[in-house]
């Protein structure tokens, strides 16, 4: 069955409140924070995160041209955003650029 | 249970920088360990560099038969886009995952090229991770939460701090101020590394233990006038003869660190200590997309000649901007990334700019031979050594992914692949760079003391943590048992079991593949983490 929207803030939330906690981070994450400037990402995290992301949900999104996009207009990225994003690539047919390549 | 094989990986060591160190009585403990054991030069593969160059020690195979080339690959061979490495990319079975099939437990720690991390029995927390996403890159799921119950763990000394490791690469004056404690944070580092693969194996041991300390990599770039100042101008100044006493008191640190593994291990258990590749020292910069621009194979865009394209010392954050640094209707070949010297050429598939099939071959071999006539403006000596083509360094399935030429240059050094006024230039100091032959020892109740062995390859690695753990060897390993490092008899009595090509082929069960990454922030910094300064 299809996650609705709100299920997968509520993952991101769960997740990045648990990162958060790790570093001592004081303030709670919500929809609204924005990953670089409010909870210190460096793009590398990014990258992880988005790489946890799709395992967890075991599909193959287009985080590159999300991260692209960031890069390439300075902008920063909300984790609202994030959820969006996740949300309208979940089901949606894998691209054969970011497929899984598996061993063997 | 208890540890049957301890795999120590020391990146970049080189037994031109520990020679010294043990006769200096700095790492007793390696002296001993070499004594009662056996050493031997360790042969790279092509590009002596830390992703591929681990995959080929993990997995026993080449690139070509691995699928990792450099910390970057193109995202097909018809893109211009590069994305960094990941576990995903390492295309078959590896020592883990082997052991694994086996029913063998593995902890690994600190290996590149482990993240996503394998769904196998044991513990993995890789390698080239950032601090704050730890949490997420161990396995299994809920390991993190159990280092964290270590007294002293500190998540931010074990794992990457990509701001530590930019103030040291970006803005070093090469002070001990600067310096010095980027030094320190190393040793912390591994000490940390060290506390948890202790703890680890204290509470619940691994048949197959393995841990990779990489601060010898980086120190050696960084640091390698103050270890080495043979290779420059004597130290003279105060700071300079500091940060050489720090840069030993790390490798002392480490020396202690490696006692206390091989005694977590036992006498009963097999120790194998391998690095990457070697090292040496550099002093020329080949700027070879100048070269390339220069000599008609390559055109810059107008961007690139009207934008700041060398940014002080971060010039290497510049490889994803290759894309907009080159006019890509008159390019035909360019270097894309500063750390594999590889040469990548366009090839026009009857629609697009390039080269046309039918004329790869030609202007290949016309590159190459211009390519050799690069010369020392002083001495007139050849800058480029070496020249291997796709298929000579990548035979295999993966071929297609790997560079269309790889450069060796006359002192082992990188490229440089920004715009420059000049094409060859002098480092303001000698700098320390890869080299082909790194280093290799082992210990244990059946390997031959205080043997120096004739070189071995990177390739033997695996099959010799396979053999001492019982595990058959497929036959596909490019790689093999180096009998001489055993004690007479023992091979006849203990035989290489071998396994048939493909009966493993368990490979590794992770994450979705990350996709392209073509945000150049993020090469920035893992570049920065390597400390490659052009």
């Amino acid at each position: 069955m299809r996650l609705k929207r709100g299920e997968i803030l509520d993952y991101l939330l769960h997740k990045l409140g648990e990162l958060t906690e790790d570093w001592d981070y004081a303030e709670p994450v919500r929809s609204e924070s924005l990953l670089f400037h409010e909870l210190g990402f460096e793009s590398l995290d990014a990258v992880v995160l988005c790489t946890a992301i799709q395992e967890h949900f075991q599909t193959p999104m287009p985080f590159a041209e999300l991260l692209a996009d960031i890069g390439q207009n300075q902008r920063d990225l909300s984790v609202g955003e994030l959820a969006d994003f996740v949300n309208t690539h979940l089901g949606a047919p894998a691209d054969a650029a970011v497929a899984t390549r598996r061993p063997q | 249970m208890s540890i049957k094989t301890l795999l120590i990986g020391l990146d970049g060591a080189t037994f031109s920088v520990l020679d010294p160190l043990m006769e200096q009585g700095v790492m007793p403990f390696l002296q001993s360990f070499f004594a009662e054991g056996a050493r031997a030069g360790l042969r790279t593969i092509v590009p002596p560099l830390t992703p591929p160059a681990w995959t080929s020690l993990m997995t026993g195979r080449k690139p070509g038969q691995h699928g990792v080339f450099d910390f970057f690959s193109m995202d097909s061979p018809t893109s211009r886009h590069i994305r960094f490495f990941n576990s995903n990319d390492v295309q078959c079975d590896t020592i883990w995952t082997l052991a694994n099939a086996h029913g063998l437990r593995t902890t690994t720690l600190n290996y590149p090229a482990m993240f996503p991390p394998p769904h196998i029995a044991g513990y993995v927390v890789p390698g080239w991770v950032p601090w704050k996403q730890l949490r997420l890159a161990c396995w299994p799921a809920d390991l993190f939460d159990k280092l964290k119950t270590i007294p002293g763990f500190n998540q931010r000394e074990m794992a990457m701090d990509i701001k530590l490791e930019e103030k040291a690469t970006e803005g070093i004056s090469d002070h001990a101020s600067d310096l010095g404690p980027w030094i320190d944070l190393h040793a912390r580092r591994e000490q940390n590394i060290t506390h948890v693969l202790k703890y680890l194996s204290a509470e619940d041991p691994s048949d197959l233990t393995a841990v990779l300390f990489d601060g010898v990599d980086k120190l050696q770039h960084l640091c390698w006038r103050y270890l080495r100042p043979e290779d420059d101008k004597p130290l003279t100044e105060d700071w300079e003869l500091q940060l050489r006493e720090m840069s030993i008191k790390y490798f002392r640190c480490l020396d202690s660190l490696l006692q206390q593994l091989c005694a977590m291990a036992g006498p009963e258990a097999t120790v194998v200590m391998a690095s990457d590749h070697g090292f040496g020292p550099t002093y020329d910069v080949l700027h070879i997309n100048t070269w390339l621009e220069r000599n008609g194979y390559l055109t810059w865009s107008e961007a690139a000649q009207s934008r700041d394209t060398q940014g002080a010392l971060l010039g290497v954050g510049q490889v994803a901007k290759h894309t907009w640094l080159m006019d890509w209707e008159k390019t035909k070949a360019f270097a894309t990334t500063p750390t594999s010297n590889g040469i990548y050429i366009v090839v026009s598939d009857g629609t697009t700019p390039g080269v046309p099939k039918s004329e790869y071959e030609g202007f290949r071999r016309k590159l190459m031979d211009d390519l050799r006539q690069i010369r020392d403006l002083q001495t007139g000596e050849r800058m480029v050594t070496e020249i291997y083509t796709r298929e000579e360094a990548f035979a295999g399935p993966h071929c297609a992914s790997g560079p269309d030429l790889t450069l060796i240059l006359r002192d082992g050094g990188l490229v440089s692949i920004l715009p420059s006024p000049e094409t060859v230039s002098k480092r303001p100091m000698v700098s320390g760079s890869h080299r082909p032959v790194g280093i290799f020892g082992a210990r244990g109740p059946n390997i031959r003391k205080g043997l120096i062995s004739s070189e071995l390859s990177i390739l033997d690695v695996a099959p010799t943590v396979l053999y001492s753990l019982g595990v058959p060897i497929p036959e596909e390993l490019q790689g093999k048992v180096p009998e001489e490092i055993y004690v007479e008899g023992h091979l006849k009595n203990n035989p290489v079991r071998k396994a048939a090509a493909g009966s493993a082929s368990h490979g590794q069960e992770t994450a979705p593949a990350p996709s392209e990454l073509e945000d150049e922030e993020v090469v920035l910094e893992r570049l920065r983490e390597l400390g490659y300064i052009e």
